[in-house]
């Protein structure tokens, strides 16, 4: 070997390495002050566990239980509608023929671009006046489509091949019975990453929280960690064990599915 | 014999596929979008009485200085969070792209931040980087340089979240830029080894262009979702004090936020929320403009 590919080699890992370090060390933080009392959090930051370390930042996050369901129940609604919502847009998109089709679609990729706080003020009247402020349904309703989640599964309905629906159409099936019995047993890779996406996507959701749930009781997870921001006194060890219990259950999701996080990431990013 | 998939589906059939996703596109989206425009011209702000002002919300804001320093705020953020997001993540594609032992584990590792959520990660960064003895300022001290503000001065505030939000997303290129690598072909390479081009040479006539409608994609995403940056804002330096010290991070989709709900001027906040979207529009035209001049689409 040359010593210039040595060196470049060396370059590299030391460069991998020191990511490794900036992307692992707060959330090293983030789990060992969660046990530690507010002294410690500054004064060992990179200690794992001191003499003083215990659970009693979590006894402190009473209402978080709550708030964990309130998350539970909303990002499973939202999650489920938008898988049915999605795949039969997407069928609609790519195997029906009908007028306007096109035109309507890049409408929906073009409102990919808008930040929804650009839309928040008629869509906030649009539901007060069908009466549903500080509920979950709010949160349900406006999270019940997803623009990226229809542009994943057509994309991928657009590589089956149109023979094999031509074939039971022929035969006289229904475009239902062909979309529920041919083309959905098909489309299960597609289908879960447009799941973890939106799991993700609705676990960590905060803007609409913010408008939508007025009540302590209906706040979600990443709303509730608000709880601590508007204190004048900020204790980092109650907050940090509710940034913890927020993180996990994402971050074991990932770790056990992340072929199709990355797959989800790459295959939107590579143009035909 | 008449082949029926090249018929038009009945319009029964073609809506009762699109109607469930269409109906909430329609409400909470399109709708929305066009009533923003009609209520920029009012002065409605949340009660039964409101009137037709035209153009007055805007005249406002060209003369508001707080919406002035909103815009730069936003432009300096984008600018900042989109050409770092690019190299950072062009750059690890790069070097994971070597064929390294590792590569799988590396990928996963960058690109996990991006799927946490920005409240809690923020909270975690409000602790490294708090201004006493935070972990961000005992490294600086380490490596015997002074303290820095982080979130507490006007000067350092915006950098701060700047950071955060490349800690979060840098992987997510990475792993776009990964993809577009991987589709080269590798006759080009050994095409380009053959004309004894070395590894600077293949990087930049290779690489590159061929990279090139990757490389538009990640800038498009990046410039977009940038202009969206909300949780960290909040979450670090906005909550109920608003938009950072001297409101050095008050971006304008926070300011919109504090417009409506917290100002509840309806109007106004619209009428911002109006030119936050025609300069987004405008941005992404001029780079869709653009692209003729430096994406190559052949191969």
């Amino acid at each position: 070997m040359t010593s210039k590919s040595i060196i470049q080699k060396t370059v590299s890992w030391l460069m991998l390495l020191l990511t490794t370090a900036f992307v692992l060390i707060p959330l090293y933080m983030i789990a060992t002050a969660s046990f530690k009392n507010e002294r410690d959090i500054f004064e060992a930051p990179l200690v794992l566990w001191t003499e003083n370390s215990g659970i009693f930042n979590f006894k402190q996050l009473d209402r978080f239980p709550l708030y964990i369901w309130n998350s539970i129940k909303v990002t499973f609604f939202c999650t489920v509608i938008q898988l049915g919502t999605a795949s039969t847009s997407a069928y609609a998109f790519s195997k029906l023929k009908w007028r306007g089709r096109d035109a309507l679609f890049v409408l929906y990729l073009m409102s990919m671009m808008i930040p929804i706080q650009v839309i928040i003020i008629p869509q906030f009247m649009v539901i007060k006046n069908l009466g549903l402020y500080n509920s979950h349904l709010a949160l349900i309703l406006v999270g019940s489509f997803t623009v990226f989640g229809t542009f994943l599964i057509k994309q991928f309905f657009m590589t089956l091949p149109d023979s094999i629906m031509e074939s039971a159409r022929i035969d006289g099936a229904h475009e239902w019975v062909i979309f529920l019995r041919i083309v959905m047993p098909l489309a299960k890779t597609v289908m879960a990453t447009v799941l973890i996406f939106s799991f993700r996507w609705f676990w960590n959701e905060f803007f609409s929280a913010l408008i939508y749930i007025a009540s302590p009781e209906l706040k979600t997870l990443p709303l509730g960690m608000t709880d601590f921001v508007t204190e004048y006194m900020v204790y980092f060890g109650p907050q940090m064990a509710a940034a913890l219990i927020s993180i996990v259950p994402v971050m074991i999701l990932f770790l056990s599915l992340q072929k199709y996080f990355i797959q989800g990431i790459a295959s939107s990013g590579i143009k035909g | 014999m008449k082949i029926k998939s090249l018929e038009r589906a009945s319009w029964f059939t073609v809506l009762s596929f699109l109607l469930p996703g269409f109906t909430g596109f329609l409400l909470f989206v399109f709708i929305p979008m066009i009533s923003t425009i009609g209520v920029a011209f009012t002065n409605y702000s949340g009660g039964p009485n409101w009137k037709f002002i035209g153009i007055r919300n805007f005249r406002y804001l060209m003369e508001s200085s707080q919406f002035h320093q909103s815009l730069l705020v936003t432009l300096q953020f984008v600018f900042f969070t989109v050409i770092f997001q690019i190299l950072l993540g062009l750059l690890f594609a790069v070097l994971l792209n070597q064929g390294f032992r590792g590569t799988t584990f590396f990928r996963s590792l960058f690109f996990m931040p991006n799927v946490l959520s920005a409240v809690g990660v923020s909270l975690a960064f409000s602790l490294i980087f708090h201004p006493g003895a935070g972990f961000a300022n005992q490294l600086l001290a380490s490596l015997g340089l002074p303290p820095n503000t982080w979130l507490t001065s006007s000067d350092t505030a915006l950098m701060s979240i700047i950071i955060v939000t490349l800690w979060m997303s840098f992987g997510y290129y990475m792993v776009i830029f990964l993809g577009g690598l991987q589709s080269i072909s590798p006759s080009l390479y050994e095409a380009a080894s053959i004309d004894g081009a070395n590894g600077f040479h293949t990087f930049f006539k290779v690489t590159l262009p061929m990279l090139s409608p990757t490389m538009f994609f990640a800038m498009t995403m990046s410039i977009i979702g940038s202009f969206k940056v909300f949780d960290q804002v909040f979450m670090m330096t906005g909550g109920q004090a608003g938009g950072g010290p001297a409101g050095s991070t008050n971006v304008v989709v926070f300011d919109v936020y504090l417009n409506s709900f917290t100002n509840y001027k309806f109007g106004y906040a619209s009428a911002e929320s109006l030119i936050l979207l025609v300069i987004i529009l405008a941005i992404t035209l001029i780079q869709f403009q653009n692209q003729k001049k430096w994406v190559t689409y052949d191969l």
